[in-house]
């Protein structure tokens, strides 16, 4: 999710477009797998990589053409899309989800996209804050939101939402 | 194009090249340094076929139609001669097509495309020094990883950021 955000940092959009931007990631994210999930076994094994790449720079050149979108956003899909799902042997488990049995590989996916979107809508705010509110120069470039990223990151690793909620639950 | 070298370099620093381990750093040294070179000899090869293309009257119009794809395939062939990453291949791409886009000028998009690839350069020789240092230190275990490499990106960017704004 980290390396997918990188690339979307270069773009200087406000809290709207960038919002659109990510959605448009996520949806041709769910788009390209499920094109390949069903097309994988018609491309020759050696050939199946480099469909991809294909697939990507091409959709790349008409975002480009048709809405000025840079195609920065290719990154980003390369990056959250799974290494394994090109191999033909892949097949999904299964995880419930409101009690009905859906394969845990779309499911994962889904949450990707969503978690994505929301990850920059959430990114951009902050950058909205440090560069217009509070004025903060280190925003004007990559190290503000680096080092937001940096305390995003140590907090998912030391667990704090959780020890933070079973300290609540302690009477 | 600040911001563009920074987040480009962080990822090819992470994922664009076969990295030596940490504990041989004279190795890591060589590859980014050389990686550096492959990046700006790719740049200039496209540039160049860029501008080769927009002078010929037969393909001036289909070349600015279709530029990233043109970029695209010229980066592909190069980085398959070079036996580079995936990920070498599209930060390519994009530097060049970004670069294409602010200096239409040849000469222009290639000193833009040196500094670039210097900048790069440095800006991962000292993330694996940096990296290199913090083996010897007792880094807590919930810093390593991400939250250190996030950290010494944004340092990174605020040091390099005072001698970028001279040249870009």
């Amino acid at each position: 999710m980290l390396l997918a955000y990188l690339p979307f940092m270069l773009y200087p959009y406000g809290f709207f477009r960038s919002g659109v931007a990510a959605l448009w990631s996520a949806v041709f994210l769910w788009g390209t797998l499920f094109f390949f999930w069903f097309t994988r076994r018609l491309f020759p094994g050696r050939l199946l990589k480099q469909a991809f790449l294909l697939w990507l720079v091409v959709w790349g050149q008409a975002a480009w053409s048709l809405t000025g979108l840079s195609p920065f956003w290719i990154l980003s899909v390369y990056f959250m899309t799974p290494v394994s799902f090109l191999e033909a042997e892949v097949k999904p488990g299964h995880v419930r989800v409101f009690s009905k049995d859906v394969p845990r590989y779309f499911f994962e996916r889904a949450m990707t996209g969503i978690g994505f979107v929301f990850f920059v809508l959430a990114m951009v705010f902050v950058r909205e804050i440090g560069e217009k509110s509070s004025r903060l120069k280190i925003f004007c470039q990559p190290a503000g939101l680096l080092f937001v990223v940096a305390g995003i990151a140590l907090l998912w690793k030391s667990n704090f939402f959780l020890k933070f909620s079973n300290t609540k639950q302690i009477p | 194009m600040y911001p563009t070298i920074i987040a480009l370099s962080f990822i090819m620093a992470l994922r664009g090249t076969r990295p030596a381990a940490l504990q041989r750093p004279i190795e890591g040294l060589r590859r980014v340094w050389r990686d550096a070179i492959d990046l700006f000899l790719t740049l200039s090869l496209i540039l160049v076929l860029a501008a080769g293309a927009a002078a010929l009257n037969s393909t001036r119009v289909t070349g600015v139609e279709y530029e990233f794809l043109g970029f695209s395939a010229a980066a592909y062939l190069l980085s398959r001669y070079q036996k580079k990453t995936d990920i070498f291949f599209l930060v390519a791409t994009l530097i060049a097509f970004t670069i294409h886009g602010k200096k239409s000028d040849l000469l222009s998009g290639l000193s833009l495309a040196w500094a670039v690839s210097v900048c790069s350069g440095f800006f991962q020789t000292g993330l694996l020094g940096l990296r290199y240092r913090l083996l010897f230190s007792g880094v807590p275990a919930s810093m390593r990883g991400w939250p250190m490499l996030c950290l010494l990106a944004g340092f990174l960017s605020v040091v390099l950021w005072s001698v970028a704004k001279l040249v870009f």
